[in-house]
Protein backbone atom coordinates (compact mmCIF):
# COMPACT_ATOMS: atom_id res chain seq x y z
CA UNK A 1 0.00 0.00 0.00
CA UNK A 2 2.57 2.51 0.82
CA UNK A 3 4.43 1.56 -2.17
CA UNK A 4 1.40 2.25 -4.28
CA UNK A 5 1.43 5.63 -2.42
CA UNK A 6 4.43 6.47 -2.88
CA UNK A 7 4.01 6.32 -6.51
CA UNK A 8 1.06 8.63 -6.69
CA UNK A 9 3.03 10.99 -4.41
CA UNK A 10 5.74 11.26 -6.79
CA UNK A 11 4.00 11.43 -9.94
CA UNK A 12 2.42 14.56 -8.33
CA UNK A 13 5.29 15.94 -7.02
CA UNK A 14 6.26 15.76 -11.06
CA UNK A 15 3.53 17.88 -11.59
CA UNK A 16 4.28 20.70 -9.07
CA UNK A 17 8.42 20.84 -9.71
CA UNK A 18 10.15 24.03 -10.35
CA UNK A 19 11.02 23.93 -14.10
CA UNK A 20 14.88 24.33 -13.21
CA UNK A 21 14.49 21.88 -10.08
CA UNK A 22 13.68 18.55 -11.95
CA UNK A 23 12.17 15.43 -9.73
CA UNK A 24 14.42 12.96 -10.93
CA UNK A 25 16.06 10.54 -7.83
CA UNK A 26 14.45 11.51 -4.87
CA UNK A 27 15.11 9.56 -1.88
CA UNK A 28 12.03 9.03 0.79
CA UNK A 29 13.98 10.73 3.13
CA UNK A 30 15.73 13.06 1.68
CA UNK A 31 14.69 16.67 2.53
CA UNK A 32 12.67 18.40 -0.51
CA UNK A 33 13.08 21.80 0.85
CA UNK A 34 17.09 20.93 0.39
CA UNK A 35 16.21 20.00 -2.74
CA UNK A 36 15.04 22.67 -3.69
CA UNK A 37 11.99 20.93 -4.78
CA UNK A 38 9.77 22.52 -1.92
CA UNK A 39 8.89 26.20 -1.15
CA UNK A 40 5.93 27.53 0.33
CA UNK A 41 3.91 27.70 -2.82
CA UNK A 42 4.60 23.79 -3.74
CA UNK A 43 3.56 23.35 -0.10
CA UNK A 44 0.04 24.92 -1.08
CA UNK A 45 0.09 22.09 -3.76
CA UNK A 46 0.60 19.60 -2.09
CA UNK A 47 -1.73 19.89 0.88
CA UNK A 48 -4.26 21.07 -2.13
CA UNK A 49 -3.33 17.46 -3.90
CA UNK A 50 -3.78 15.65 -0.29
CA UNK A 51 -7.33 17.12 0.60
CA UNK A 52 -8.33 16.22 -2.53
CA UNK A 53 -6.54 12.78 -2.91
CA UNK A 54 -7.17 11.21 0.45
CA UNK A 55 -9.43 13.26 2.16
CA UNK A 56 -7.22 14.83 5.06
CA UNK A 57 -8.92 17.77 6.62
CA UNK A 58 -5.87 20.12 7.34
CA UNK A 59 -8.38 22.33 8.88
CA UNK A 60 -8.90 19.75 11.81
CA UNK A 61 -5.57 18.40 12.23
CA UNK A 62 -3.57 21.50 11.85
CA UNK A 63 -1.02 21.79 9.27
CA UNK A 64 2.97 21.17 10.25
CA UNK A 65 4.80 22.14 7.51
CA UNK A 66 7.76 20.18 8.73
CA UNK A 67 5.68 17.07 7.90
CA UNK A 68 4.92 17.65 4.39
CA UNK A 69 9.05 18.11 3.56
CA UNK A 70 10.50 14.30 2.43
CA UNK A 71 8.12 12.05 0.76
CA UNK A 72 8.64 9.98 3.90
CA UNK A 73 6.61 12.26 6.26
CA UNK A 74 4.13 12.94 3.36
CA UNK A 75 3.58 8.80 3.24
CA UNK A 76 3.63 8.91 7.08
CA UNK A 77 0.67 11.42 6.75
CA UNK A 78 -1.18 9.80 4.31
CA UNK A 79 -0.85 6.66 6.41
CA UNK A 80 -2.46 8.01 9.85
CA UNK A 81 -4.90 10.45 8.40
CA UNK A 82 -6.47 9.24 5.38
CA UNK A 83 -9.47 8.63 5.07
CA UNK B 1 49.16 33.46 -14.95
CA UNK B 2 45.55 32.54 -13.44
CA UNK B 3 42.82 31.46 -16.48
CA UNK B 4 39.07 32.82 -15.82
CA UNK B 5 38.00 29.37 -15.28
CA UNK B 6 40.96 28.79 -12.31
CA UNK B 7 39.77 32.66 -10.77
CA UNK B 8 36.27 31.10 -11.40
CA UNK B 9 36.68 28.32 -8.88
CA UNK B 10 38.84 29.84 -6.68
CA UNK B 11 36.03 32.00 -6.05
CA UNK B 12 33.55 29.78 -5.60
CA UNK B 13 35.87 27.88 -2.98
CA UNK B 14 36.31 30.93 -0.99
CA UNK B 15 32.25 31.46 -1.08
CA UNK B 16 31.57 28.01 0.09
CA UNK B 17 34.79 27.97 2.33
CA UNK B 18 32.50 26.68 4.90
CA UNK B 19 31.12 23.67 3.15
CA UNK B 20 35.32 22.19 2.09
CA UNK B 21 36.18 19.00 4.20
CA UNK B 22 39.65 20.70 4.32
CA UNK B 23 38.31 23.46 5.87
CA UNK B 24 36.12 22.14 8.52
CA UNK B 25 38.56 18.88 9.11
CA UNK B 26 41.16 22.30 9.93
CA UNK B 27 38.93 24.18 12.13
CA UNK B 28 37.98 20.73 13.92
CA UNK B 29 41.31 20.14 14.48
CA UNK B 30 41.99 24.29 16.27
CA UNK B 31 38.87 23.91 18.15
CA UNK B 32 38.64 20.43 18.87
CA UNK B 33 38.90 21.32 23.13
CA UNK B 34 36.31 23.40 22.68
CA UNK B 35 34.21 21.56 20.43
CA UNK B 36 33.95 18.72 22.09
CA UNK B 37 33.02 20.47 25.77
CA UNK B 38 30.29 22.51 23.77
CA UNK B 39 27.64 20.00 24.05
CA UNK B 40 24.10 20.55 22.14
CA UNK B 41 23.15 20.59 26.25
CA UNK B 42 25.71 22.84 27.08
CA UNK B 43 25.23 25.27 23.90
CA UNK B 44 21.64 25.90 25.39
CA UNK B 45 22.47 25.89 28.68
CA UNK B 46 24.69 28.71 28.05
CA UNK B 47 22.29 30.58 25.87
CA UNK B 48 19.70 29.49 28.63
CA UNK B 49 21.75 31.58 31.35
CA UNK B 50 22.16 34.35 29.04
CA UNK B 51 18.46 34.83 28.17
CA UNK B 52 18.27 35.55 32.20
CA UNK B 53 19.97 38.96 31.36
CA UNK B 54 17.68 39.19 28.68
CA UNK B 55 14.62 38.80 30.83
CA UNK B 56 15.32 41.90 32.66
CA UNK B 57 16.95 44.04 29.88
CA UNK B 58 14.40 43.34 27.57
CA UNK B 59 11.36 44.39 28.92
CA UNK B 60 13.41 47.64 30.75
CA UNK B 61 13.99 48.62 27.00
CA UNK B 62 10.57 47.96 25.81
CA UNK B 63 8.47 49.99 28.65
CA UNK B 64 11.07 52.62 28.56
CA UNK B 65 9.03 55.17 26.85
CA UNK B 66 6.01 54.97 28.46
CA UNK B 67 7.09 54.07 32.27
CA UNK B 68 9.18 56.34 34.31
CA UNK B 69 12.07 53.89 35.34
CA UNK B 70 12.82 56.12 37.99
CA UNK B 71 10.11 54.03 39.83
CA UNK B 72 12.05 50.81 39.80
CA UNK B 73 8.89 48.67 41.33
CA UNK B 74 6.64 49.08 38.86
CA UNK B 75 9.54 48.19 35.84
CA UNK B 76 10.19 45.01 38.50
CA UNK B 77 6.54 44.31 38.46
CA UNK B 78 6.60 44.57 34.48
CA UNK B 79 9.83 42.36 34.40
CA UNK B 80 8.46 39.29 36.88
CA UNK B 81 4.78 39.87 35.27
CA UNK B 82 6.47 39.35 31.84
CA UNK B 83 8.13 35.89 33.16
CA UNK B 84 5.05 34.87 35.04
CA UNK B 85 3.26 35.23 31.29
CA UNK B 86 5.59 33.44 29.85
CA UNK B 87 6.28 30.26 32.77
CA UNK B 88 2.04 29.78 32.48
CA UNK B 89 2.64 29.88 28.16
CA UNK B 90 4.99 27.07 29.14
CA UNK B 91 2.78 24.88 31.50
CA UNK B 92 -0.39 25.53 29.04
CA UNK B 93 2.03 24.32 26.43
CA UNK B 94 3.23 21.52 28.35
CA UNK B 95 -0.74 20.23 29.32
CA UNK B 96 -1.53 21.18 26.00
CA UNK B 97 -4.09 18.33 25.45
CA UNK B 98 -5.98 18.84 28.92
CA UNK B 99 -6.64 22.40 28.26
CA UNK B 100 -10.12 23.45 27.67
CA UNK B 101 -11.28 22.66 23.74
CA UNK B 102 -12.13 26.14 22.93
CA UNK B 103 -8.53 27.09 23.77
CA UNK B 104 -7.11 24.15 21.96
CA UNK B 105 -8.80 24.95 18.57
CA UNK B 106 -7.07 28.53 18.80
CA UNK B 107 -4.55 28.93 21.08
CA UNK B 108 -2.73 31.60 19.16
CA UNK B 109 -6.14 34.00 18.90
CA UNK B 110 -6.18 32.90 22.36
CA UNK B 111 -3.03 34.28 23.64
CA UNK B 112 -3.87 37.44 21.48
CA UNK B 113 -7.16 38.01 22.21
CA UNK B 114 -5.78 38.01 26.28
CA UNK B 115 -3.32 40.24 25.65
CA UNK B 116 -5.87 42.85 23.83
CA UNK B 117 -7.48 42.19 27.06
CA UNK B 118 -4.43 44.50 28.57
CA UNK B 119 -4.75 46.65 26.16
CA UNK B 120 -8.33 47.73 26.88
CA UNK B 121 -7.54 47.42 30.27
CA UNK B 122 -4.93 50.17 30.03
CA UNK B 123 -7.34 52.22 27.43
CA UNK B 124 -10.01 52.46 30.57
CA UNK B 125 -7.91 52.69 33.51
CA UNK B 126 -8.11 56.30 34.90
CA UNK B 127 -5.21 57.97 34.16
CA UNK B 128 -2.77 59.06 37.64
CA UNK B 129 -0.55 57.33 39.51
CA UNK B 130 -1.47 53.98 40.72
CA UNK B 131 0.35 50.56 40.62
CA UNK B 132 -2.73 49.62 37.44
CA UNK B 133 -1.99 52.86 35.79
CA UNK B 134 1.94 51.90 36.02
CA UNK B 135 2.27 48.70 35.33
CA UNK B 136 -0.21 48.38 32.14
CA UNK B 137 1.74 50.66 29.89
CA UNK B 138 4.32 48.61 30.47
CA UNK B 139 2.84 45.30 29.74
CA UNK B 140 1.49 46.46 26.62
CA UNK B 141 5.13 47.63 25.56
CA UNK B 142 6.55 44.73 26.23
CA UNK B 143 4.56 41.76 25.43
CA UNK B 144 4.53 42.18 21.35
CA UNK B 145 7.82 40.80 21.66
CA UNK B 146 6.87 37.92 23.77
CA UNK B 147 3.46 37.46 21.69
CA UNK B 148 4.96 35.61 18.75
CA UNK B 149 7.49 33.82 20.71
CA UNK B 150 4.81 32.46 22.90
CA UNK B 151 3.02 31.66 19.91
CA UNK B 152 5.69 29.29 18.62
CA UNK B 153 5.69 27.72 22.06
CA UNK B 154 1.65 27.02 21.89
CA UNK B 155 2.70 25.45 18.58
CA UNK B 156 4.66 23.28 19.84
CA UNK B 157 2.73 22.19 22.35
CA UNK B 158 -0.15 22.00 19.84
CA UNK B 159 1.73 19.32 17.70
CA UNK B 160 2.98 17.42 20.40
CA UNK B 161 6.76 18.36 20.43
CA UNK B 162 7.29 20.00 23.90
CA UNK B 163 8.20 16.06 25.28
CA UNK B 164 11.99 16.22 25.75
CA UNK B 165 12.41 19.56 26.21
CA UNK B 166 13.02 21.69 29.44
CA UNK B 167 12.11 25.26 30.52
CA UNK B 168 15.55 26.26 30.03
CA UNK B 169 15.10 25.00 26.00
CA UNK B 170 12.49 27.51 25.68
CA UNK B 171 13.89 30.11 27.37
CA UNK B 172 16.52 30.50 24.79
CA UNK B 173 14.32 31.64 21.95
CA UNK B 174 11.38 33.87 24.51
CA UNK B 175 14.40 35.85 25.62
CA UNK B 176 17.16 35.60 23.05
CA UNK B 177 20.45 36.53 24.05
CA UNK B 178 21.91 36.80 20.46
CA UNK B 179 19.25 39.76 20.06
CA UNK B 180 16.67 40.44 17.66
CA UNK B 181 12.94 42.10 17.23
CA UNK B 182 9.55 40.68 17.64
CA UNK B 183 10.34 38.47 14.85
CA UNK B 184 11.70 34.95 16.48
CA UNK B 185 15.02 34.16 13.90
CA UNK B 186 14.98 30.89 14.29
CA UNK B 187 11.27 30.62 15.02
CA UNK B 188 10.95 28.33 18.24
CA UNK B 189 12.58 25.05 19.32
CA UNK B 190 11.13 22.76 16.94
CA UNK B 191 12.47 24.45 14.33
CA UNK B 192 16.40 25.14 16.69
CA UNK B 193 15.83 21.51 17.36
CA UNK B 194 15.99 20.07 14.23
CA UNK B 195 18.72 22.05 12.76
CA UNK B 196 20.65 21.72 16.26
CA UNK B 197 24.60 20.02 15.57
CA UNK B 198 24.55 16.85 17.02
CA UNK B 199 28.11 15.74 16.49
CA UNK B 200 31.79 17.45 16.43
CA UNK B 201 31.79 17.77 12.45
CA UNK B 202 28.05 19.33 12.05
CA UNK B 203 29.06 21.91 14.91
CA UNK B 204 32.18 23.17 12.98
CA UNK B 205 30.42 23.02 9.86
CA UNK B 206 27.70 25.55 11.54
CA UNK B 207 30.45 27.45 13.23
CA UNK B 208 31.78 27.90 9.93
CA UNK B 209 29.12 29.14 8.11
CA UNK B 210 28.06 31.63 11.29
CA UNK B 211 31.23 33.18 11.05
CA UNK B 212 30.46 33.70 7.02
CA UNK B 213 28.13 34.99 8.01
CA UNK B 214 29.54 37.72 10.42
CA UNK B 215 31.88 38.52 7.52
CA UNK B 216 29.01 38.99 5.15
CA UNK B 217 27.44 41.11 7.89
CA UNK B 218 30.37 43.50 8.81
CA UNK B 219 30.93 44.04 4.55
CA UNK B 220 27.37 44.57 3.84
CA UNK B 221 27.81 47.22 7.01
CA UNK B 222 30.44 48.83 5.25
CA UNK B 223 28.63 48.91 1.96
CA UNK B 224 25.78 50.84 3.89
CA UNK B 225 28.62 53.59 5.10
CA UNK B 226 29.92 53.48 1.95
CA UNK B 227 26.40 54.00 -0.09
CA UNK B 228 25.69 56.79 2.40
CA UNK B 229 28.90 58.55 1.16
CA UNK B 230 29.03 58.07 -1.95
CA UNK B 231 25.03 57.93 -2.90
CA UNK B 232 23.92 60.31 -0.45
CA UNK B 233 26.60 62.82 0.54
CA UNK B 234 25.99 62.38 4.10
CA UNK B 235 28.65 64.01 6.41
CA UNK B 236 30.93 61.87 7.73
CA UNK B 237 30.17 59.02 6.12
CA UNK B 238 33.59 57.67 4.07
CA UNK B 239 34.15 58.81 0.42
CA UNK B 240 31.44 62.25 1.20
CA UNK B 241 33.08 64.28 -0.67
CA UNK B 242 32.52 62.58 -3.80
CA UNK B 243 29.08 61.77 -3.33
CA UNK B 244 26.00 62.22 -5.98
CA UNK B 245 24.29 63.94 -2.73
CA UNK B 246 21.23 62.08 -3.51
CA UNK B 247 18.25 62.22 -1.01
CA UNK B 248 16.92 59.85 1.02
CA UNK B 249 13.35 58.70 -0.29
CA UNK B 250 12.42 59.74 3.24
CA UNK B 251 13.64 63.42 2.74
CA UNK B 252 12.27 63.65 -0.37
CA UNK B 253 8.65 62.22 0.06
CA UNK B 254 7.40 65.60 1.43
CA UNK B 255 8.29 67.57 -1.40
CA UNK B 256 5.88 64.89 -3.11
CA UNK B 257 5.13 65.91 -6.91
CA UNK B 258 7.46 68.49 -7.14
CA UNK B 259 10.98 66.11 -6.65
CA UNK B 260 12.80 65.90 -9.83
CA UNK B 261 11.92 62.86 -12.01
CA UNK B 262 15.12 61.12 -12.13
CA UNK B 263 16.40 61.98 -8.56
CA UNK B 264 13.07 60.58 -7.14
CA UNK B 265 13.37 57.30 -8.83
CA UNK B 266 17.38 56.69 -8.17
CA UNK B 267 16.12 57.44 -4.59
CA UNK B 268 13.26 55.28 -4.98
CA UNK B 269 15.84 52.31 -5.74
CA UNK B 270 18.42 53.21 -3.18
CA UNK B 271 15.64 53.21 -0.62
CA UNK B 272 15.01 49.36 -2.00
CA UNK B 273 18.85 48.87 -1.51
CA UNK B 274 19.91 50.27 1.44
CA UNK B 275 16.25 48.82 3.12
CA UNK B 276 17.78 45.21 2.15
CA UNK B 277 21.25 45.87 3.30
CA UNK B 278 20.14 46.45 6.77
CA UNK B 279 18.20 43.75 7.08
CA UNK B 280 20.52 41.81 5.93
CA UNK B 281 23.23 43.23 8.31
CA UNK B 282 20.60 42.81 11.42
CA UNK B 283 19.68 39.34 10.45
CA UNK B 284 23.25 37.39 9.17
CA UNK B 285 24.74 38.77 13.09
CA UNK B 286 21.84 37.44 14.95
CA UNK B 287 21.62 33.78 12.56
CA UNK B 288 25.66 34.39 12.54
CA UNK B 289 25.85 33.96 16.19
CA UNK B 290 23.10 31.16 16.90
CA UNK B 291 25.19 29.29 14.00
CA UNK B 292 28.06 29.48 16.46
CA UNK B 293 25.63 27.78 19.07
CA UNK B 294 25.22 24.96 16.80
CA UNK B 295 21.86 26.32 15.54
CA UNK B 296 22.50 25.78 11.60
CA UNK B 297 19.49 27.72 10.56
CA UNK B 298 18.58 29.39 7.16
CA UNK B 299 19.83 32.92 6.91
CA UNK B 300 17.19 35.69 7.43
CA UNK B 301 18.12 37.52 4.00
CA UNK B 302 19.14 35.37 1.16
CA UNK B 303 20.07 37.55 -1.91
CA UNK B 304 16.93 38.45 -2.68
CA UNK B 305 17.83 41.41 -5.34
CA UNK B 306 18.60 38.45 -7.38
CA UNK B 307 14.96 37.61 -7.00
CA UNK B 308 13.33 36.57 -10.29
CA UNK B 309 9.64 36.88 -8.95
CA UNK B 310 7.80 38.75 -6.26
CA UNK B 311 6.94 35.48 -4.44
CA UNK B 312 10.60 34.92 -4.16
CA UNK B 313 11.84 38.05 -3.54
CA UNK B 314 8.83 37.76 -0.27
CA UNK B 315 10.69 34.44 0.74
CA UNK B 316 14.52 35.52 1.00
CA UNK B 317 13.97 39.12 1.82
CA UNK B 318 12.86 38.40 5.82
CA UNK B 319 12.70 34.89 5.97
CA UNK B 320 11.44 34.43 9.41
CA UNK B 321 9.24 37.25 9.18
CA UNK B 322 7.77 35.36 6.29
CA UNK B 323 7.54 32.15 7.59
CA UNK B 324 5.70 34.30 11.24
CA UNK B 325 2.78 35.35 8.49
CA UNK B 326 3.33 31.62 6.89
CA UNK B 327 2.26 30.19 10.17
CA UNK B 328 0.30 32.08 12.00
CA UNK B 329 -1.89 33.69 9.26
CA UNK B 330 -1.80 32.21 5.64
CA UNK B 331 -1.98 28.29 6.36
CA UNK B 332 -4.56 28.81 9.33
CA UNK B 333 -6.28 30.87 6.44
CA UNK B 334 -5.80 28.46 3.30
CA UNK B 335 -6.85 25.51 5.25
CA UNK B 336 -10.32 26.82 6.83
CA UNK B 337 -11.73 29.02 4.12
CA UNK B 338 -12.78 28.60 0.09
CA UNK B 339 -11.41 25.56 0.08
CA UNK B 340 -13.84 25.08 -3.16
CA UNK B 341 -12.30 28.26 -4.85
CA UNK B 342 -8.44 27.31 -5.60
CA UNK B 343 -8.09 30.94 -6.38
CA UNK B 344 -10.00 32.40 -3.90
CA UNK B 345 -8.73 30.60 -1.69
CA UNK B 346 -4.95 31.38 -2.24
CA UNK B 347 -6.09 35.39 -2.42
CA UNK B 348 -7.86 35.33 0.88
CA UNK B 349 -4.29 33.62 2.38
CA UNK B 350 -2.49 36.13 0.78
CA UNK B 351 -4.57 38.82 1.88
CA UNK B 352 -4.43 37.52 5.83
CA UNK B 353 -1.03 37.26 5.78
CA UNK B 354 0.75 39.65 3.34
CA UNK B 355 -1.95 42.21 3.95
CA UNK B 356 -3.93 41.72 7.56
CA UNK B 357 -0.82 39.92 9.53
CA UNK B 358 1.63 41.93 8.31
CA UNK B 359 -0.74 45.22 9.24
CA UNK B 360 -1.46 43.74 12.66
CA UNK B 361 2.45 42.62 13.17
CA UNK B 362 3.20 46.18 12.84
CA UNK B 363 -0.03 47.87 14.15
CA UNK B 364 1.58 46.05 17.78
CA UNK B 365 4.55 48.56 17.08
CA UNK B 366 2.36 51.51 17.50
CA UNK B 367 3.40 52.27 20.75
CA UNK B 368 0.95 56.16 20.86
CA UNK B 369 -1.32 54.21 19.88
CA UNK B 370 -1.14 50.69 21.72
CA UNK B 371 -0.77 52.73 25.27
CA UNK B 372 -3.56 55.67 24.62
CA UNK B 373 -6.31 54.06 21.82
CA UNK B 374 -6.33 57.36 20.17
CA UNK B 375 -7.49 56.93 16.63
CA UNK B 376 -5.76 59.77 15.72
CA UNK B 377 -2.36 58.74 16.64
CA UNK B 378 -2.67 55.83 14.49
CA UNK B 379 -5.02 56.61 11.46
CA UNK B 380 -1.67 58.35 9.36
CA UNK B 381 0.67 55.12 9.71
CA UNK B 382 -2.69 52.96 9.33
CA UNK B 383 -3.68 54.98 5.99
CA UNK B 384 -0.02 53.98 4.63
CA UNK B 385 0.38 50.89 5.99
CA UNK B 386 -2.41 49.87 4.38
CA UNK B 387 -1.56 50.50 0.82
CA UNK B 388 1.01 48.88 1.22
CA UNK B 389 0.38 46.05 2.79
CA UNK B 390 -2.40 45.40 0.35
CA UNK B 391 -0.23 46.27 -2.86
CA UNK B 392 1.82 43.12 -1.28
CA UNK B 393 -0.52 40.80 -0.72
CA UNK B 394 -1.53 41.61 -4.32
CA UNK B 395 1.54 41.08 -5.88
CA UNK B 396 2.45 38.07 -3.60
CA UNK B 397 -0.38 36.60 -4.86
CA UNK B 398 -0.80 36.92 -8.58
CA UNK B 399 3.44 36.12 -8.72
CA UNK B 400 2.13 32.84 -6.95
CA UNK B 401 -0.54 32.83 -9.78
CA UNK B 402 1.98 32.73 -12.50
CA UNK B 403 4.91 30.60 -10.84
CA UNK B 404 1.68 27.97 -10.69
CA UNK B 405 1.41 28.46 -14.35
CA UNK B 406 4.72 28.05 -14.55
CA UNK B 407 5.48 24.84 -12.95
CA UNK B 408 4.76 21.10 -13.77
CA UNK B 409 5.94 21.64 -16.91
CA UNK B 410 8.98 19.44 -17.95
CA UNK B 411 12.19 20.80 -16.81
CA UNK B 412 13.51 23.61 -19.35
CA UNK B 413 16.52 25.42 -19.95
CA UNK B 414 17.45 28.38 -17.42
CA UNK B 415 15.87 31.41 -18.81
CA UNK B 416 18.64 33.50 -20.68
CA UNK B 417 20.07 36.92 -18.61
CA UNK B 418 18.04 39.37 -20.97
CA UNK B 419 14.99 37.74 -19.26
CA UNK B 420 16.04 37.31 -15.88
CA UNK B 421 17.41 40.60 -15.62
CA UNK B 422 13.90 41.84 -17.42
CA UNK B 423 12.60 39.75 -13.92
CA UNK B 424 14.44 41.31 -11.79
CA UNK B 425 13.93 44.66 -12.68
CA UNK B 426 10.39 44.53 -12.45
CA UNK B 427 10.54 42.82 -9.06
CA UNK B 428 13.44 45.50 -7.94
CA UNK B 429 10.01 48.01 -9.40
CA UNK B 430 7.65 46.75 -7.25
CA UNK B 431 9.16 46.85 -4.13
CA UNK B 432 10.82 49.65 -4.62
CA UNK B 433 7.41 51.36 -5.07
CA UNK B 434 5.50 50.05 -2.34
CA UNK B 435 8.09 50.49 -0.36
CA UNK B 436 7.47 54.54 -0.72
CA UNK B 437 3.99 53.09 1.22
CA UNK B 438 5.85 51.24 3.73
CA UNK B 439 8.73 53.98 4.59
CA UNK B 440 8.84 55.85 7.94
CA UNK B 441 9.50 59.54 7.81
CA UNK B 442 6.82 62.10 8.19
CA UNK B 443 5.94 62.10 4.51
CA UNK B 444 1.38 62.17 4.89
CA UNK B 445 -0.62 59.98 2.65
CA UNK B 446 -1.29 62.67 0.33
CA UNK B 447 2.46 63.65 -0.28
CA UNK B 448 3.36 60.05 -1.20
CA UNK B 449 0.42 60.01 -3.75
CA UNK B 450 1.57 62.66 -5.23
CA UNK B 451 5.30 61.66 -4.98
CA UNK B 452 3.75 58.27 -6.67
CA UNK B 453 2.11 60.25 -9.54
CA UNK B 454 5.39 62.24 -9.83
CA UNK B 455 7.38 59.22 -10.52
CA UNK B 456 5.09 58.68 -13.52
CA UNK B 457 5.00 62.42 -14.97
CA UNK B 458 1.59 62.47 -13.25
CA UNK B 459 1.61 65.98 -12.13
Amino acid sequence: MRQRHRERVLEFLRTIQKPDRPLDAVAETDSLVESGLIDSLALLEIVTFLEAQYRIDFAAIGLEPEQLTSVSGILDLIEREAR
Amino acid sequence: MTSGPGVAAAARRLRHFHEDPAVIARWQAWTRPLLTRLTPGRRRALLALAALYVVVKRPLKDMAPALDLRSPLSALAVILLCFAIVVAAYVAARRFASLPAVVRARPQIWIHALFWVLVLLGWLAPKGSGVTTLILPGLVLALPFLLWRIGYLLMSGQRGRMAGTRFSDHLLYLYPAYGGTNTPYGKGIDHLGRHEARSDEALARSQLAGLKLLALAWIYDRALELMAGLVHGQPGAPLHAFGLGLPRLEALMPAGAQAPWLVAWAAVYAGLVSDVLKLAVRGHEIVGVLRLFGFNVFRNTYKPLLAPSLVEFWNRYHYYFKELLVEFFFFPTYVRYFRRSPRLRMLAAALAAAGLGNLYYHLLQQDAFMLTGSWAAVQPWLATRSVYCLLLAIGIYVSMRREQRRRGATATAPAGWPIRLRRIAGVWTFFALIGIWGEGGGASFGQRALFVLGLFGLR
